[in-house]
């Protein structure tokens, strides 16, 4: 058990440095240099200062070498500063991250809470009306583009009925839990919804093939009783495909969602990793794109512990 | 799909249903729209709008252009000038030319922890302008002065090592607290970071105007609270907040929901958005369009063969319905522009030639620029090449790119055949117009300041390249001689009436050569409440906020 | 075929998919016929209601709303139809291999998905919009006509798009390769490939139907995001992603125009997933 949790984690090692090189070179290769554009947009700006500037932030050096001087930074545990914000990098991060946990976790638990329900009754009722209700209510709710569903949130709660605000992550002079939640309740709602349709339709097929199985009429003819069947076997088998889509979206979880935090003015980790990429921000840039990918390694890894709990098969495989 | 009407007529019916917020009107706090968070907040490394406009509140700049686009005190005391004396013409050691100009500050100026603004300020300010490793992005009116002189505490005396027409405009000249930054500056390596601005944003004596910033909430608001230490007019709020929010239906669902009571016009709506939040009449606010410096126009390639006949450039300008597509699209609150001077800017021409739409006239010049058209109505060269143009311009910004259908429409008319290509924004500036390497045509704008001379886009020594490292910005890679000549007259006549006849042959040359063709000036969409009085837009680079201490409330909703 | 079209829920999808493809493939000559264009502009016509010039009326700049539905059809679900098939085909032969061979090739595959998930597209979607396809030894006219734009957008999003059936594929084949059936085919001397086509596939395709099934409409709506990257269709040319997302800033002020095409990507992704149920069923081994 520990040797092979050890190779995994070397592995996982191995793809983060590949990656941030990747990353790092990717936001080197694009074109136009920062602080180029800002002389374009600012008349006062000359080609003087446009070269001393480069030399001040160290982008008139190789890329290669300015990867070697952040890692050697980053492995020692210090990430810089965000050449945008002037801030050290975890300053900079706290907050955005703080806010898309919030967000995403409330959001996640609220879409599965309903979801995971949802498609079990489906998939018992299936061909009936309540399925046909169901399906069709996922399928909007994949159809419908978040930043849709956002605004007209906001129109009915926020601006026609004023029980919520429209914006924002806290009022200002309060910021306090309740006001936070009052806060978080339409993003929330809006990226719920999506997800609701998406792990609904996960799970309803799962547990239908699931249910389809011929150890469930085993099962039965054993004796055992139909919830007994449906909620400790067939449920069980169900979640590999929920869990392998959940570890999925753990990476992307945090690394934002711009478009829901763009319409609901919520600073997120999606604003932060825009702006920051868009403006050459190395060091906050490559900080954040790597705790996206630790933690898309992270839920790979959990899916693979997670099938192993679920399907004891696969312990002898 | 009637279900679907119902609900939408439904929530627009609520719309209109919300009450306004009880709360007494004298202790209301405004708060302000604006689409960016400042990403810092130091006033010297870099200009950002989002910073400009509320450091507008907390800061005041020696001198700045005023709402008629005159050049004004505003913590000096008198805008020296060389008739009155405060200017004085010198010459340099090396035997150059040059000005000292004698500047007083305002003898109440304190910072807001209650110590006098001094010429000491003014010689620390300098010291960290200059210094090559602060990273101060607009260094070269810092490099330009060579000593200054403190005579005493509150006056002090820049010494320029040249002299230009806008020798007394030092508006990037931004006061630092030299008691307080002093430490910071100590590393000037480490200045921009460790700067108080940015480690220690609340700090009262940070800020001289009649506001200071007593909170931050990064990415989110800023809070605005009155300056103890402010010498002029009391401001009419205890507070104001300024909150950050992107999209543009956001706002207007902030304005609707009482989130916001006003949207900057600096940067808030796009006009189309603005117009369509117009039309709804909501009586609550007043919406006022000011138009600004930023340019729209299509940057011509002179390097090809084709563009770089004169009589193509104006054809194409003939035959682009310009009036009717500005008139359209921003329902008569932007104008067609007919030079790059702005008719707001006190040198601009009134008589420049104009092109009215003319497809015959245009026709006529494809002719004569050697592009019959053929019996399928499309234009051909004497070698049977087919006259096709490509237009570039920036994804994603959809006034842009109804712009460019609409020329695409028009040429196409004209029997040119008209390609689009467009690209981010990213790709766009940094590879495509940045190293003129656009085949034909490019969309876009330049955004410029007052009586701004257009040295790096038109002069012939701008054009960028590989050798100078793509620095200038002449783009389409103009090379005219005369036009050369003009920029460097302009820049050394300190005679205003003189100067005014060198800008009018400026801009006749520009309409008669057309590097470019000119589209419009952007507006900027004030959304003011009903109430709220004294906000007058200014259209260039300095924010309404820099005057408001002239804001005022009248007869606001409890 | 038969049994899916005995299916009734399969059956209307089935029906509503072949009309919205009739209707892209026909949609020039029905403009011609209702002598509307989806590409002109009509300033004075902004916003125009409903007539019989304009049967769904105009949108912001005066073009005609039905007519850009229908042009939009085209490259809407051209893309998203062809995308979500390349990338099933390319996630299933990943998940197929990664689950069944199991070992280095597992680890090298699943650590190759997890990089591409966890792979920033803005900077890499920027990084290629300046690259000239002159370089790369292609001929620009390929890429600025229409098909080669959208050719170009269903690369890049099936390029990225894999992951999720990769991973799905492979958990479903990592528990069904330990049943006795697989051991018994092995043990008769089946090759791998046949094993894995013959005896695994049909055992995890409900899973990939369903991710496929429901990738459509994020792909039709992704098309527009690569759009305003200028990576995407260019204008005039119309996809319904562009159509909704531009009306956007106009939802207050005429909803209508988000409401067409949202409609038609609701159709699409309706119909699209009732026939992969239909599929499921059909395909289900054990109910043959």
């Amino acid at each position: 058990m520990i040797r092979p949790l050890l190779l995994r984690l070397a592995q996982a090692a191995l793809v983060l440095l590949v990656m941030s090189f990747l990353v790092y070179g990717l936001m080197g290769l694009m074109p136009g240099d920062p602080i180029q554009l800002m002389a374009a947009g600012s008349p006062t700006m000359t080609a003087e200062d446009v070269a001393r500037l480069k030399a001040v932030y160290g982008i008139d050096r190789p890329l290669v070498d300015r990867y070697w001087h952040w890692l050697a930074g980053a492995l020692g545990g210090d990430l810089g500063f965000s050449r945008l914000s002037a801030q050290p990098v975890a300053e900079a991060l706290g907050p955005p991250l703080r806010n898309t946990v919030a967000l995403m976790t409330c959001s996640l638990c609220l879409a599965l809470l309903l979801a995971l329900p949802a498609g079990v009754a489906a998939a018992l009722k299936a061909g009936r009306p309540l399925d046909y209700a169901l399906n069709l209510t996922a399928f909007a709710a994949i159809s419908l583009p978040v930043f849709w569903l956002g605004l007209v949130l906001i129109m009915i709660f926020a601006v026609g009925l004023a029980w919520l605000p429209a914006s924002g992550v806290e009022t200002v002079g309060d910021g306090g839990g309740g006001d936070r939640l009052r806060h978080l309740a339409l993003p929330v709602a809006a990226l719920a919804l999506a997800g609701f349709g998406h792990y609904m339709r996960y799970m309803r097929s799962a547990m239908i093939n699931a249910l389809s199985q011929d150890w469930i009429r085993t099962a039965r003819a054993k004796g055992l009783s139909w919830p007994q069947v449906v909620l400790g076997h067939a449920l069980r088998n169900a979640m590999i495909p929920v869990v392998t889509i959940l570890a999925l979206d753990l990476g992307t979880l945090f690394s934002g969602v711009l478009v829901t935090e763009t319409v609901f003015a919520y600073p997120g980790m999606g604003k932060l990793i825009y702006d920051a990429v868009m403006g050459n921000d190395y060091n906050l840039a490559l900080a954040a794109l790597m705790l996206a990918t630790a933690l898309t390694l992270a839920g790979s890894m959990l899916a693979d512990l997670l099938y192993r709990l679920l399907d004891p098969r696969i312990r002898h495989a | 799909m009637v279900n679907m009407r119902a609900a939408l007529a439904w929530i627009f019916l609520l719309l209109t249903l919300r009450l306004a917020a009880p709360a007494g009107a004298e202790t209301m706090p405004l708060t302000i729209g604006i689409s960016q968070f400042p990403a810092n907040f130091n006033p010297l490394i870099n200009s950002m709008l989002a910073k400009n406009y509320i450091l507008g509140f907390a800061l005041r700049p020696l001198t700045v252009y005023d709402k008629d686009w005159q050049l004004a005190c505003m913590l000096c005391t008198r805008l020296p000038t060389l008739e009155n004396g405060g200017a004085v013409r010198e010459t340099l050691p090396d035997g150059k030319p040059g000005l000292a100009i004698t500047y007083s500050i305002h003898p109440e100026a304190r910072w807001g922890d209650g110590v006098p603004v001094t010429a000491k300020d003014a010689l620390f300010t300098w010291e960290v302008g200059k210094h090559p490793e602060t990273g101060v992005s607009s260094g070269e009116l810092f490099r330009r002065i060579v000593r200054i002189e403190v005579r005493d505490d509150k006056t002090f005396t820049l010494h320029f090592d040249r002299l230009t027409f806008d020798y007394n405009a030092i508006n990037d000249f931004q006061l630092l607290p030299a008691h307080l930054e002093a430490a910071a500056f100590a590393k000037p390596a480490e200045y921009r970071t460790r700067s108080l601005y940015e480690t220690d944003t609340t700090n009262p004596g940070l800020y001289v105007g009649p506001y200071r910033i007593a909170q931050v909430v990064r990415g989110q608001y800023v809070v605005l609270e009155p300056n103890a230490a402010w010498y002029g007019a009391k401001p009419a709020f205890p507070r104001i907040v300024v909150k950050a929010i992107e999209a543009s239906p956001a706002i207007e669902a902030n304005l609707l929901s009482g989130g916001i009571d006003m949207v900057a016009g600096e940067l808030g709506m796009t006009v189309d958005a603005a117009l369509a939040f117009e039309k709804k009449h909501r009586p609550e606010w007043v919406v006022t369009y000011k138009p600004g410096l930023v340019h729209d126009h299509i940057t011509v390639n002179m390097d090809n063969p084709a563009l770089a006949d004169r009589r193509l450039r104006q054809a194409l300008l003939y035959g682009l319905d310009r009036q009717t597509m500005v008139q359209q699209l921003f329902q008569g609150h932007q104008a067609v522009s007919n030079s790059l001077v702005n008719p707001l800017d006190w040198c601009y021409d009134p008589k420049v030639r104009s092109y009215p739409y003319d497809p015959a006239e245009a026709a006529r010049l494809l002719d004569a620029a050697g592009w019959p058209a053929g019996p399928d109505g499309k234009r051909r060269d004497a070698g049977g090449r087919q006259l096709s143009l490509e237009l570039m311009t920036t994804a994603g910004m959809r006034n842009r790119e109804v712009m460019e259908l609409v020329a695409q429409q028009a040429w196409k008319r004209l029997g040119i055949e008209v390609t689009l290509r467009n690209q981010p924004a990213r790709t766009f500036f940094g590879d495509t117009v940045l190293k003129h390497a656009f085949p034909d045509l490019a969309l876009f704008a330049w955004v410029s300041s007052p009586e701004n001379v257009p040295r790096s886009m038109l002069r012939s020594d701008m054009v960028p390249t590989a050798a100078n490292n793509w620095s200038g910005e002449n783009a389409g890679g103009y090379r005219n001689p005369a036009m050369d000549r003009l920029i460097d007259a302009i820049e050394v006549e300190l005679d205003r009436d003189k100067r005014r006849a060198l800008w009018s042959q400026l801009q006749a040359l520009y309409a008669e050569d057309l590097p470019e063709l000119p589209l419009t000036f952007r507006s900027d969409p004030f959304i003011l409440p009903v109430w709220l009085k004294g906000v007058e837009p200014t259209g260039h680079q300095y924010p309404t906020t820099l005057w408001v201490e002239n804001w005022r409330v009248e007869g606001r909703p409890r | 075929m038969r049994r899916l079209l005995r299916h009734p829920p399969a059956a209307f999808g089935a029906i509503v998919l072949l009309l919205l493809t009739a209707l892209a493939l026909a949609a020039q000559p029905l403009q011609a016929l209702l002598g509307i264009d989806a590409e002109t502009l009509d300033l004075a016509a902004q916003l125009a209601p409903a007539s019989s010039g304009h049967p769904l009326g105009t949108d912001e700049v005066g073009r005609d709303l039905l007519a850009r539905l229908l042009s939009g059809s085209q490259v809407s679900l051209a893309i998203g139809l062809s995308t979500a098939l390349v990338a099933a085909l390319l996630g299933t032969l990943v998940g197929l291999l990664a689950g069944y061979r199991g070992g280095t090739v597992d680890a090298l595959l699943m650590r190759l998905t997890d990089g591409v998930i966890a792979l920033p597209l803005l900077p890499l979607l920027i990084v290629l919009s300046a690259v000239d396809p002159a370089k790369l030894g292609l001929p620009a006219e390929v890429l600025r006509s229409p098909g080669g734009g959208l050719a170009r957008t269903v690369v890049i999003i099936a390029l990225v798009g894999w992951t999720t059936v990769a991973r799905l594929v492979r958990a479903a084949t990592l528990s069904v390769k330990s049943h006795e059936f697989i051991r018994a085919a092995e043990a008769l001397g089946a090759g791998p490939a046949r094993i894995m086509i013959r005896h695994l596939l049909p055992n995890v395709v409900s899973p990939v139907i369903v991710a496929t099934t429901l990738s459509v409409g994020n792909i039709i709506l992704l098309e527009s995001a690569l759009s305003f990257l200028g990576l995407g269709v260019q204008p005039p040319l119309p996809s319904w992603g562009n159509m909704l997302s531009g009306a956007l800033d106009l939802l207050g002020s005429a909803p209508m125009l988000a409401v067409w095409p949202g409609l038609m990507i609701f159709l699409t992704v309706l119909s699209f997933n009732l026939v992969g149920d239909g599929l499921q069923r059909s395909l289900d081994p054990r109910r043959s």
